[in-house]
């Protein structure tokens, strides 16, 4: 009993603690933050930095809009971050405090949801396209008519992830419309092709990285990094980017209205931008970053990977989901619906 | 006449087999796949105690584990404190008005689905933690009583309503006071329905997921919510590990009860 009072008192008083110098509430998804980088920062700082997870961009919203959490740091995905600045949630960084600001790569500085990057520091960005076992299946894998018009040989054997607004944008971009259309015609189908691709369909479910390395499922609607860490594993599956389009995504870390801690946040977000701390991020969970010159500490299976890289012939193929008009949303959520059923 | 029986029904023997392999070959799966030796979780590779050091040598697991201990702790020991007040006031008395009120209003998280309290105490919470700028364990803990205090007050009650009155009139007419025939006779009567509330109230807040994720401040990850950010990066055997050794705790738990009740039975 005496050592339960001294260990709640001692939990109870980690509070007060974190309100002290020296630490950092990181509000992150969870496994997505890199050890080694977070033990790099303390090391140079001082700083304690603790890690808290979220699984959805909604939860996150829900709770740091409701308040009184005591995070500093959230990593918000680009879809979320104008509804984070709209809401007043997140601060406008002072760019005095960040002399690495300068290293955001140029293609990812202008990004239409934050220009010039006033709010956020980028964390991590991918993309969301094919992976197929080519032991299975040898024709081409850049294409959405792996999961939208499966062929033969993969019937029964494909996954697809469970993200609603990444299927979807696939899905009607294949349809050729783009993502969050508010075309009826084009949407009604939209609804009728994945309804007609799902029986050929195994799953709708996470975990890709094993089961496509294991050969458990032999393609997927999946997320580059996931895929690059099964490609390392099982050199049978390749990443493929849909010549119909692909989504591109990024989440970026972004400084709390009601942060206690702002000034080891400006030091955490400086510290991030500088291409070899940024490159402990990547090499941990296997997305690239957004910074510039941070390739060259990459490890080396990364810098040229086929899964980080995207091939010069499809790089105007990618397209950011936007934050969808309640219009389109409406579609989306009826489709995704029945897709469920 | 033969008498009806359900055991006696085509097919009875089947269909609980199936149910009992539906049941438990999962969990089965999930204590095997917990000694893997292979870095995947669907491919064998040889008996190994390896997720077992790393789930060991994991500091996040480790603090999350405390954290998960000490909530429960706590959160048992005052659902049990309130709870048993509660259950002797609506059997051992002359029925009242309200009583079913309050059965009813103890009673309304088992009916209520875990988002309903979990958003409602996000909002409350959250205006609380801001206006005291308190932002420690004891939500959590107050939160987890909450929902535990139903599970707590189920058994005892219904162990109290088995327990007939002879032995508590009998001391009474014996000159014991109110509150000796309530400790010498009553709560030792009562003890295994105590425990059973407990140890359902221990289990159900190690397990709660949700009500955890909206409550919880920064820095205040249980084992529930560790486990349940794992999930998109993909999980390793670490959580098979994690959740086995869970496993074990509530079977120990529910054997030190099963034993208990029986030798005051007796």
């Amino acid at each position: 009993m005496k050592k339960m009072l001294i260990a709640t008192a001692m939990l109870l008083a980690t509070t007060a603690l974190a309100n002290a110098e020296g630490v950092l509430n990181l509000y992150n998804w969870g496994n997505y933050t890199s050890p080694e980088m977070l033990a790099k920062f303390e090391k140079e700082t001082g700083i304690k930095v603790t890690v808290t997870d979220y699984d959805s961009n909604d939860t996150a919203l829900a709770k740091i809009e409701a308040g009184g959490a005591g995070f500093d740091l959230v990593v918000p995905s680009a879809n979320f971050v104008k509804i984070w600045i709209e809401k007043g949630l997140i601060q406008e960084l002072d760019l005095s405090k960040l002399p690495n600001h300068k290293n955001i790569a140029p293609e990812w500085m202008n990004v239409d949801y934050d220009p010039g990057r006033k709010f956020t520091v980028p964390w991590q960005w991918g993309t969301t396209g094919m992976a197929v076992n080519q032991t299975v299946y040898a024709g081409d894998v850049n294409t959405s008519a792996i999961f939208m018009d499966p062929p033969e040989e993969l019937k029964g054997k494909i996954n697809v992830t469970p993200e609603m607004g990444d299927v979807l944008a696939l899905a009607t971009m294949y349809m050729g419309g783009e993502p969050c259309s508010e075309d009826a015609e084009l949407m009604k189908k939209v609804r009728d092709k994945l309804l007609e691709a799902k029986p050929s369909w195994m799953s709708m479910d996470y975990g890709m990285e094993d089961k496509m390395a294991t050969n458990d499922v032999m393609a997927s609607v999946y997320w580059n990094g996931a895929i690059l860490r099964a490609h390392l594993r099982n050199p049978d599956v390749k990443y493929g980017y849909p010549k119909e389009g692909f989504v591109v995504w990024m989440d970026q870390v972004a400084l709390l209205k009601d942060a206690k801690n702002v000034e080891e946040a400006y030091k955490f977000l400086d510290f991030i931008a500088l291409p070899e701390n940024a490159a402990m991020i990547s090499a941990f969970a296997r997305y690239a970053n957004g910074i510039a010159g941070s390739e060259a500490f990459m490890p080396d299976d990364m810098k040229t990977a086929v899964e980080v890289v995207i091939p010069q012939e499809f790089k105007d193929k990618g397209h950011f989901i936007p934050t969808c008009s309640p219009k389109a949303q409406e579609y989306i959520t009826a489709i995704w619906t029945a897709l469920q059923k | 006449m033969k008498q009806f029986s359900v055991t006696a029904m085509p097919g009875f023997a089947f269909i609980a087999i199936l149910g009992f392999v539906l049941l438990y070959v999962p969990i089965l799966t999930l204590v095997t796949y917990s000694f893997n030796g292979a870095a995947t979780m669907t491919s064998w590779g040889g008996f190994s105690w390896r997720w077992y050091g790393a789930a060991w040598a994991n500091v996040d697991v480790q603090s999350a584990t405390i954290r998960s201990l000490v909530i429960a702790s706590w959160a048992t020991l005052i659902s049990v404190v309130l709870a048993t007040p509660v259950a002797l006031a609506t059997t051992r008395t002359a029925a009242f008005k309200g009583q079913s009120f309050i059965y009813l209003y103890t009673n309304q998280t088992l009916v209520v689905p875990e988002i309903v309290p979990a958003v409602a105490l996000l909002i409350f919470f959250a205006a609380l933690k801001t206006w005291t700028g308190y932002q420690g364990l004891a939500y959590l803990i107050a939160a987890h009583t909450m929902w535990c205090i139903p599970l707590a007050y189920l058994p005892i009650r219904a162990r109290l309503e088995g327990m007939d009155l002879s032995l508590e009139t009998a001391a009474a007419d014996l000159y014991a006071t109110r509150w000796q025939t309530l400790r010498h006779v009553t709560l030792p009567l009562l003890m295994p329905g105590i425990l059973a509330g407990a140890m359902l109230c221990f289990i159900t807040s190690l397990d709660t997921v949700v009500i955890t994720e909206f409550v919880k401040s920064a820095g205040q990850e249980t084992l529930a919510t560790y486990m349940l950010g794992q999930f998109r990066r993909g999980i390793t055997a670490e959580i098979n590990a994690i959740s086995t050794v869970l496993l074990m705790l509530t079977i120990v738990l529910l054997f030190a009860f099963f034993f208990l009740t029986r030798k005051r039975a007796a």
